[in-house]
């Protein structure tokens, strides 16, 4: 039967991946928004990751920043400039 | 002890997260925006976080390294210190995290400052206009 | 100056080459210091740090927190967060400096715009969810030395709380009571002050003779004195306690002044530069 440990690094795959496609959508997308939220989500990917390697002090920490702090900064910085990046 | 499925996964993790990087350096160069130049450092710093908790992993009935009691006995003492994962790197990572973290936001005030000064955030048309 | 040529395609190629080159040369790197298969065996100094954390038997070098990660931030490795801390203060300190007004009273008074807020329906849940954030936020920092968690996990879940806040209601209803940067800078600074006097204090019980160094927890064969592991049926683990609860005041305060900073408008910063 499949062990314990080969069902931690199958999920451990899904995660990485899940984790390069959205940073290759956030890199080649022109609305700033939509890149914003593909940022966010790459963030929660790697939370996973996190948890499938038994760490959970940067399960806490990384959440609250990547979620939170970055996509609200960088939210209040696209308002006060414009929205849409030229070529 | 490890099977060659097991192999396969783990150079697949390192093959991810060197394109990680690339994805990121290519942002970092390519991408006039400054605020799309911002979102790929922030990328790359988590990218090699993640590279520092990989070298600590304990593979084959890990476990997290907090101690269940306040009042071990010695031969619990000694299974924890054969079963945990590395805690050193985890450490480090906790102090890295608060410093990109101060230091992203220092930059998005800056490039706001920048905008009201020159009018433009694309940094080909901000070399063009000195002073 | 406004005629912009479109890129060329030489330079995105350039630039992909650099990637993959960079790319390349750091997986050569990794590989000969890890190797392809994973190990099932730890370093040497981990094994010292996860057996002697919480050793009731050899009191020489414990640290009296059964969480080892946490002792290490504080206690082991305490010189690294001392810094770290300074550097996330000077941080917030520039970025407020490089949006500042000259005169103060202009903005804060009711002027430009109403403080009206969204619909009731968001302001009913968002009390619910602000109250719920604060209860989490608390037990995370005071179980720092027990279970997973600490002060700055802590500190960056209770900005959350403010940021709804300035979302759901406004930033004038805000500082109709009373929570602005006035109140929020000097609670900052608290905040630094009480981890810099724990760090230092051995600094002064040094002055009447006995052996001592900064950032002290337990009591050494070297230096003889140290802070109380527990006190009844409370686990302090020394001076870590503290710490958290110091730290947690002084990260969620530093981003609470950042948000309501980045909130004023930017018609008044057009005014004083004169566009």
């Amino acid at each position: 039967m499949i062990e314990p440990t080969l069902i931690t690094e199958i999920l451990l795959a899904f995660a990485l991946t899940l984790a390069l496609i959205f940073a290759y959508l956030a890199i080649r997308e022109r609305d700033l928004i939509k890149a914003i939220v593909f940022s966010a989500l790459q963030s929660v990917a790697f939370a996973y990751a996190y948890y499938l390697l038994f760490a959970p002090d940067i399960v806490l920490a990384y959440i609250a920043v990547g979620v939170g702090i970055y996509s609200i900064l960088l939210i209040y910085g696209v308002s006060k400039t414009e929205r849409y990046e030229e070529v | 002890m490890t099977s060659m499925v097991s192999q396969a996964l783990w150079i697949y993790f390192y093959i991810t997260l060197i394109g990680l990087i690339a994805v990121s350096v290519y942002g970092i160069v390519v991408r006039p925006n400054l605020l799309k130049k911002i979102i790929a450092l922030s990328i790359l710093g988590d990218t090699a976080n993640t590279f520092i908790i990989f070298l600590g992993f304990r593979r084959g009935g890990a476990a997290v390294p907090i101690f269940p009691s306040i009042k071990p006995t010695p031969e619990e003492l000694l299974w924890f210190k054969e079963t945990a994962v590395d805690p050193l790197p985890q450490c480090l990572v906790i102090t890295a995290i608060v410093i990109n973290m101060s230091v992203t936001a220092f930059l998005i005030a800056l490039a706001i400052q920048l905008y009201r000064l020159y009018g433009t955030l694309d940094v080909r048309k901000a070399v063009r206009l000195r002073g | 100056m406004g005629v912009i040529v479109k890129r060329p395609y030489s330079e995105v190629i350039i630039g992909l080459g650099v990637a993959l080159l960079f790319a390349l040369t750091l997986f050569a790197v990794i590989a000969g210091a890890t190797g392809f298969t994973p190990k099932e065996d730890i370093r040497p100094l981990a094994k010292f740090y996860l057996y002697y954390a919480i050793n009731w038997y050899e009191k020489k070098y414990w640290a009296a927190s059964p969480e080892a990660v946490n002792s290490m931030v504080w206690d082991y490795r305490g010189y690294d967060t001392l810094y770290e801390t300074s550097v996330f203060f000077l941080a917030i300190i520039g970025a407020i400096a490089v949006f500042r007004i000259p005169k103060v009273k202009d903005v804060f008074t009711k002027g430009i715009l109403s403080g009206k807020g969204l619909s009731l329906i968001v302001k009913t849940i968002t009390k619910l969810v602000i109250a719920f954030v604060l209860i989490v936020s608390i037990a995370i920092a005071v179980h720092g030395n027990l279970t997973p968690g600490g002060g700055f996990q802590a500190g960056s879940a209770i900005s959350i709380a403010t940021l709804l806040a300035i979302a759901a209601f406004s930033r004038i209803f805000l500082e109709e009571r009373k929570i602005t940067t006035k109140l929020m800078l000097p609670i900052r600074v608290l905040g630094v002050l009480g981890i810099g006097l724990l760090a230092l204090a051995p600094g002064l019980i040094a002055l009447s003779g006995v052996t001592s160094f900064v950032i002290q927890n337990q009591p050494k064969p070297w230096a003889n004195w140290g802070f109380i592991p527990g006190i009844g049926p409370f686990w302090l683990s020394g001076n870590q306690f503290f710490y958290n609860f110091c730290e947690f005041v002084a990260v969620g305060a530093g981003f609470t002044v950042i948000y309501l900073i980045f909130s004023i408008p930017e018609l008044i910063y057009k005014k004083v530069l004169g566009k």
